[in-house]
């Protein structure tokens, strides 16, 4: 049956708490709980989901924690899942009655039936209470040596459990090197998989107190243990493959035989479906041959086509995960990528995240032989509906250009983005080629000729505005109207809301005025007077500097404000290389998402 | 590692939640649920699947409408636990025969015991339909499949034909049929979505097919099943298939670019026969999962044509012309186009005598849409549309429409021309004849001309 449906609504002050329907089910349990009339079950069943549902939305039943124990003597497996269910979720609320369970728990887990002795055993070690702990060690000591695998997986997963809730306790008892002895030995590839997640666990978390545990933590990654587990790669599950993987990718081979023995024996896990199978191995292969740089090259050629054929299967998500580390892949070696730039053509119905990683990617993979089609490609773009996109594939041609390869065409094509009058387009267009006149100042001619017919009335960005503002003032001497065009936008002042622009402004009628000081002297004067009662600090100081400038010495202020430029040759990138490394050492894991390092942002108390 | 596990419902509301490591603070999903919902970042209209928020990382995939969510502290493999989320989605729905808010929650109890078994403190245990089913002892119960929104893939072959049994594929892997007995069938579905750039001069600027190889099977008994592929199948732009002696071109060979393999598939003999053998676990699965950029003949071409019509008018035609066997009909076919946003009205003219189709103007995207019920092979259709202006075009008005966008299905069609030559099932006896399916279907994925 289905919780009732009002229930469904998220708890919040007005609605009722739901207070009438606990006290409700506590009467109903009671009444069941001594029964043993036939059928019984199949009451107490509707009962316990009606319990269960109240939990999942949020409403508080632990007050029929009591009646929940009372009932929870039956044979029926369904109905003690149910119930261990429950008192793993209150029990830790309310540690009194948590000990009622105990009885009963340690019980089950002496059943004869293994179904019922593992799960006992994993809601024993889930109630997480810790005054309780000295009643788990010994249905855990029994569980690591049932003859049954599903109960010993879950009792080692139960030790990992019994160390959060009191470490000493786990250590005393010696479980860590039980469950060492089981992973280097357990027929059950879970129970060898479970063993290693919990050694890694409590070794990292016991290294910063204890020498052993430090050493117990490096020889996980000895080559008898990463020997024993790679050869039996193939029984894992595919999750415990990635846990394998994971490790192996930190061992160190001794020389470049064990490093190829390995390749060729995970070769055919780069086949997987599974996304995280395929990662975590293309994650050890480029860490063992870091230093091999042929080797290392020939795994990039080896491992794009498996990433390709992973991005375009698979749901959207799971494509976007593989597309982030294929993108910090490109970025480390663009060249090797080059050929393959039209898988990074955005798709129409693809989400923006997954858009701009792809236009990063095409940005960085031009070079002198793709980029007339790259570029080609962006400008339809630039057209495209999506309007933040076509902002991120105009600067893309902007960087693009900076790289050097192609200005002649790419230039034109920027200009015509100045022509198209879609105002964000002339925005991003006005921004780029103010970098681009930075980087490669011979193009001054063509391009102030077009920039010369923009009207600033239709640039109301204050990037795009500050940079139309800049060339006013730098090429002044080359657009006829430039002084009339700063002092209409003088007259303004008071209408800028950007303090950006404003200051833009008194720079470019500064530099205007010492190339053609005629018709400038007035806009001067209104611009440093408009400036030194500008409410923001930094436009009023730098009116007051320019000011106090010019009546120190006039030749010595042109200096200043119009010294010889040299063009820019690189602009800073944004990330430093070092990020980048330490990010590809990060490989399969959150840092290449966020493209951000461990230790930058909050993400991860171990690895 | 994860630390909880939630399904959220288009409304934002829990429908199950499970908390495994108790790091993670209760309020996690409400947390969730309004960044999800008001996400603005950077231009990025829809949140990624990873975001982190105070420290908490947030993974989530949709499934039917319907949220899947995990949360960790740990810096975890994304690739993982995305990866695990639509299995656990897929598991869920192996059972309930039916994923969907509703069957979630009529089932709710079922699907704790699933994920008691699928993860425990954080960890993996299995994700396997045919491992779990000796763990979870909930029966499903059933929800109607009629009244449900169809769900993709599956429901795409429930569209319009007879051919297929249309509620096999929504049955539960454990639930017994009404009768009592379970039907002996096997259902192989190869699905492939195509993406087509066409240049406004109609070359193919790029194309690519993105296959998969389904497999559902209801056998008992796991028998060991072989599947034939065609047997001249290269793999490989060169180098790394054992035929690249071989021209690709003009044989007539498909030419796959690379491949990839479901765990329990052993290829033993596909270097040789381009044979796949595997023991079917419960379940659907994908066998597997293909990527062609060999060109093919797409099966639609659109010409546009867009002209001004005097002042602050213009005329868009656009023809479909279907360009495969007149025995194949394509379904659900939509056709977009992006307008000048300074367009007031559009006055649609269909063909004469033209039946199941609708056009319509979303005013709030300035969007044309024209949606046809059907398609068949060889024919062609075409739609006029007259557009109003508030304001005058500055000249060029190609630059302000377009691309057009189209979407479609096409059942028993696929553009790869890969085949399943048979499909093999080893024999427990001389009686033993189980239904076996082979459908194909072929659906646009990014399929664009533009102007």
């Amino acid at each position: 049956m289905a919780p009732p449906a009002q229930a469904h609504r998220s708890p919040s002050p007005s609605q009722p708490s739901g207070k009438g329907e606990v006290s409700d089910l506590k009467s109903q349990l009671r009444q069941l709980a001594g029964s043993r009339a036939p059928g019984i079950d199949d009451s107490k069943r509707e009962l316990f989901k009606k319990v269960i549902s109240y939990m999942t939305i949020g409403i508080d039943v632990s007050a029929v924690f009591g009646e929940m124990v009372m009932c929870s003597a039956t044979s029926d497996i369904v109905l003690k899942k149910m119930c261990y269910l429950y008192v793993g979720n209150y029990a830790k609320v309310n540690p009194d009655l948590a000990l009622l369970t105990i009885n009963f728990l340690q019980r089950d887990c002496k059943d004869e039936d293994p179904m019922i002795r593992g799960l006992a055993l994993r809601s024993l070690c889930s109630l997480r209470v810790a005054n309780l702990v000295e009643y788990l060690v010994g249905p855990l000591g029994l569980g690591l040596k049932d003859n049954n695998s599903y109960v010993r997986t879950v009792a080692v997963i139960g030790v990992l459990k019994l160390y959060h809730i009191s470490a000493p306790t786990c250590i005393d008892a010696d479980f860590p090197p039980t469950l060492k002895h089981l992973m280097l030995n357990d027929p059950d590839p879970q129970v060898v998989a479970n063993c290693l997640s919990a050694l890694q666990e409590i070794w990292s978390l016991e290294a910063s107190t204890s020498e052993e545990a430090s050493r117990e933590r490096e020889a996980l990654i000895s080559k008898p243990v990463i020997y024993y587990l790679l050869n039996r790669i193939k029984e894992f599950s595919e999750w415990a493959q990635c846990l394998v993987l994971e490790l192996v990718a930190k061992y160190v081979p001794l020389d470049s035989n064990e490093i190829f023995d390995i390749m060729n024996l995970l070769e055919d896990r780069l086949q997987h479906a599974n996304g995280a199978v395929v990662l975590s191995t293309i994650k050890v292969f480029l860490h063992l041959t870091l230093s091999m740089t042929d080797v290392h090259q020939q795994v990039y050629e080896r491992i794009k086509a498996p990433l390709l054929t992973l991005v375009s299967s698979g749901s959207p998500e799971q494509s976007y995960a593989v597309l982030s580390h294929l993108h910090i892949l490109v970025m480390r070696a663009p060249f090797i990528f080059a050929s393959d730039y039209k898988h990074f053509y955005c798709q129409y119905n693809e989400p923006s995240y997954v858009k701009k990683l792809k236009l990063e990617m095409l940005t960085a993979v031009a070079n002198e032989s793709n980029t007339y089609e790259i570029v080609t490609e962006l400008c339809e773009y630039a057209a495209n509906v999506d309007i933040p996109i076509a902002r991120e594939s105009i600067r893309a041609v902007g960087k693009i250009a900076l790289q050097q390869y192609d200005v002649n065409a790419i230039v034109d094509r920027l200009l015509q983005f100045l022509e198209m009058e879609k105002d964000y387009v002339t925005a991003e267009a006005l921004v780029l080629v103010k970098d681009l006149l930075r980087k490669y100042p011979q193009w001054s001619h063509d391009c102030i000729a077009v920039v010369g017919s923009i009207s600033s009335q239709n640039v109301q960005e204050p990037k795009a505005k500050a940079a139309l503002i800049w060339m006013l003032g730098e090429y002044s001497q080359d657009m006829q109207d430039a002084p009339y065009i700063l002092e209409s936008l003088t007259e303004n002042w008071e209408e800028e809301p950007s303090a950006e622009v404003r200051l833009h402004l008194l720079t470019a009628v500064m530099k205007c005025f010492f190339k053609r000081p005629p018709e400038t002297q007035k806009v001067l004067g209104a611009a440093l007077a408009a400036g030194l009662a500008d409410f923001h600090q930094d436009v009023h100081d730098r009116a007051l500097f320019y000011h106090r400038l010019l009546q120190y010495n006039v030749s010595v202020a042109e200096r200043v404000v119009n010294p010889p430029k040299q063009a820019v040759s690189v602009f800073a990138d944004t990330q430093s290389s070092e990020i980048k490394d330490r990010i590809f050492d990060e490989f399969n894991s959150l840092s290449v998402v966020y493209q951000k390092v461990t230790t930058m942002s909050k993400i991860g108390f171990h690895h | 590692m994860i630390s909880q596990f939630f399904v959220l419902s288009q409304r934002g509301d829990n429908i199950v939640f499970r908390d495994y490591r108790g790091e993670v603070q209760k309020g996690s999903a409400e947390i969730f649920f309004r960044k999800v919902k008001f996400w603005k970042d950077d231009g990025e209209e829809e949140a990624p699947p990873v975001f982190n928020v105070d420290g908490v990382n947030y993974f989530h995939v949709k499934v039917v409408g319907l949220l899947f969510v995990a949360t960790t502290r740990v810096n975890v493999s994304p690739s993982l636990v995305l990866e695990l989320l639509q299995r656990i989605a897929r598991v869920i729905k192996d059972y309930l025969g039916v994923l969907n808010e509703d069957s979630l929650r009529k089932n709710f109890v079922l699907v704790y015991e699933l994920l008691d078994e699928v993860i425990d403190f954080g960890y993996v245990q299995t994700t396997s339909t045919e491992v779990l089913k000796s763990y979870v002892f909930n029966e499903p119960i059933v929800v109607d499949a009629v009244r449900l929104q169809p769900l993709s893939p599956a429901a795409i072959f429930m569209q319009g034909t007879k051919r297929m049994p249309g509620t096999a594929v929504t049955k539960s892997v454990v639930a017994n049929e009404p009768g009592g007995r379970k039907r002996e069938e096997i259902f192989v579905d190869i699905i492939e979505k195509i993406s087509v750039t066409f240049s406004s001069s109609g070359y193919i600027l790029t194309s690519e097919i993105d296959g998969t190889i389904q497999m559902k099977s209801y056998l008992t008994g796991n028998p060991e099943i072989r599947l034939a592929l065609n047997d001249d199948l290269l793999i490989g732009k060169g180098g790394r298939s054992i035929y690249d002696y071989r021209s690709s071109t003009g044989s007539g060979a498909v030419v796959l670019d690379d491949c990839n393999f479901h765990e329990s598939v052993r290829l033993d003999s596909f270097d040789v026969d381009r044979t796949l053998s595997l023991v079917p676990p419960d379940g659907e699965f994908p066998v597997m999962n293909y990527r062609m950029t060999q060109e093919f003949k797409p099966p639609f071409r659109i010409n546009t044509l867009v002209e001004e019509a005097g002042a602050l008018k213009a005329e868009v035609i656009i023809k479909i012309s279907a360009e495969f066997s007149a025995s194949i009909t394509a379904n659900t076919i939509v056709v977009e186009m992006p307008l000048p946003k300074y367009t007031t009205r559009v006055s649609f003219g269909l063909e004469p005598g033209a039946v199941g189709q609708r056009t319509d103007f979303k005013e709030a995207n300035r969007r044309l849409e024209w949606g046809l019920k059907k398609i068949v092979g060889g024919s062609e259709h075409t739609l006029r549309a007259k557009l109003t202006f508030s304001q005058e075009s500055h000249g060029n008005i190609t630059k302000e429409v377009g691309p057009v966008n189209m979407t479609f299905t096409i059942p028993m069609y696929n553009a790869s021309k890969l085949q399943v030559k048979y499909l093999q099932i080893a024999k427990k006896s001389s009686t033993y004849n189980p239904y076996r399916w082979v459908r194909y279907v072929t659906q646009a994925n990014s399929y664009v001309a533009r102007i």
